[in-house]
């Protein structure tokens, strides 16, 4: 079989009850998920009214229904021929919910693009990576080296560490003096110091998540 | 399967939704049915459409009567826990889709910044255009490395008593090498004499020595490490202070 996706295995399954109760349970989650989507668009697509409810292997029950569990179940129940008794007002809501779905859908959409371009991203920069393992020493997972080399990248990135303790004072002392002189912020545009648009100065205000490092050199605000 | 994109919208054309009804409502139905026979679990379906005078039910009218009956058995609250419509559906997927996202993005940041202090080391990168979130990521993912060699070097220091540990050292480090520096020509010499010593301290003193020989030879090589962008104190003194080709590196900006 061919995958084209590399998240959905597609394998051919026999139809009955599964043996394992962990694959059973995992398999129930997905499905059932998937059913409700299924049955979402449905709805969206061709304006029909649904309802589906499931019972999990554990006894709790899933239930999807559109517009509402309840008013097709009591339709069914009740085998009215028409339950649009409140015409007028049910059209109102139904436009409103019609337009707040096609929102949501539209947002969703957008959230599942933008988390495939970043697993995209997230396995360029794997491979960057271990590219990097391979090539240089001190990239190599740290439960290889040995004790020489692990003192010698320990004091390197002390050294780096001091270093970016540098820059921050420096980009702190910039910000102050940002500060006395609102009208000069770096690019020209009148603001007053925080929120300037230069890039290299581009303090959160109100730093409160701040990380502490354990040696408290620098970023003291 | 679909060969385009559907647009998730209400699709105007009468015969097209007709015949996308159809396919997708047979879909759905056979989706139901695999889902209770693969779990073994109780399920119906009811479908209301204005092409049906009938419901659409599955299994069967009989079935969807003993499900519900079943489900109205429930104290209502249980019954409205996991009940949703398309809204509150979309919700939870949207809500779970950030989740994800946030995730993503997160662990994406911590791999470029990972990237960013390895080249930092080798003085190929400048810290100009880092704000202070991001200078203080790299600090903290800094921090993160510093706990791991530590552990690390306690580990091997714990372990560096008992002989079968060194040895073990020895072979991992002589791995990381000849994988890191697979370009290295004084490489074949040295790894040969090196095996023969268990003892940690002469161990790091040939390595030193034969790095020092790399650099001297070689100094523009394809190793990475060139003239002035050295990080590492490739040399005797490991006193950062005093050596030169260390604090050149250390200051990539004032170039």
């Amino acid at each position: 079989m061919v995958k084209n996706n590399p998240v959905q295995g597609r394998r051919k399954i026999e139809m009955k009850k599964i043996a394992k109760k962990n694959n059973l349970q995992v398999t129930f989650s997905k499905r059932r998920a998937g059913l409700f989507k299924k049955a979402s668009e449905l709805c969206t697509l061709c304006g029909v009214d649904v309802a589906i409810i499931v019972f999990s292997p554990a006894g709790k029950v899933f239930s999807f229904g559109h517009p509402h569990v309840e008013s097709i179940v009591d339709r069914f129940l009740t085998r009215s021929p028409s339950v649009r008794i409140f015409d007028a007002c049910y059209n109102i809501v139904e436009t409103h919910r019609d337009a707040n779905i096609r929102e949501l859908n539209a947002h969703l959409a957008q959230l599942d693009e933008m988390l495939e371009v970043e697993k995209r991203n997230g396995e360029a920069l794997d491979e960057v990576r271990e590219a990097g393992r391979r090539q240089w020493w001190w990239q190599a997972p740290i439960g290889e080296l040995g004790s020489n080399e692990l003192q010698q990248l320990r004091n390197a990135l002390l050294e780096l560490k001091m270093n970016v303790g540098k820059q921050a004072e420096l980009l702190q002392a910039a910000v102050e003096s940002s500060n006395c002189w609102p009208f000069l912020a770096p690019n020209g545009v009148g603001t007053s110091g925080f929120g300037c648009e230069g890039n290299e100065i581009n303090v959160p205000s109100g730093t409160t998540q701040m990380y502490k490092f354990d040696q408290d050199l620098y970023l003291d605000f | 399967m679909t060969r385009k994109k559907v647009k998730l919208a209400y699709i105007t054309n009468d015969s097209a939704r007709k015949a996308t009804f159809k396919k997708r409502k047979k879909g759905l139905m056979k989706k139901v049915s695999e889902l209770s026979t693969l779990c073994g679990i109780d399920a119906c379906a009811i479908m209301y459409s204005p092409y049906e005078s009938q419901p659409e039910v599955w299994p069967s009218a009989m079935g969807v009567q003993r499900v519900l009956s079943k489900f109205r058995k429930i104290p209502e609250m249980e019954q409205s826990k996991k009940m949703v419509n398309q809204e509150s559906f979309l919700s939870q997927r949207i809500a779970k889709a950030s989740e994800q996202l946030k995730k993503q993005c997160k662990d994406n940041r911590e791999k470029e910044m990972t990237q960013l202090m390895f080249q930092n080391l080798i003085g190929k990168a400048g810290m100009h255009g880092l704000n202070m979130m991001d200078l203080n990521d790299l600090g903290w993912l800094i921090d993160q490395n510093l706990k791991e060699i530590d552990k690390r070097v306690d580990f091997l220091s714990k372990t560096s008593h008992n002989p079968q540990g060194s040895s073990s050292s020895v072979a991992a480090t002589q791995s990381a090498m000849t994988t890191a520096m697979p370009e290295a020509t004084p490489r074949a010499s040295v790894g040969e004499s090196v095996q023969t010593e268990t003892n940690n301290n002469f161990e790091s003193m040939q390595r030193q020595h034969w790095i020092m020989e790399l650099m001297n030879t070689n100094p523009q090589s394809h190793v990475g490490f060139g003239g002035d962008e050295m990080m590492f104190p490739f040399g005797d003194n490991i006193n950062v202070n005093n050596n030169a080709l260390w604090s050149n590196a250390f200051f990539p900006w004032e170039k």
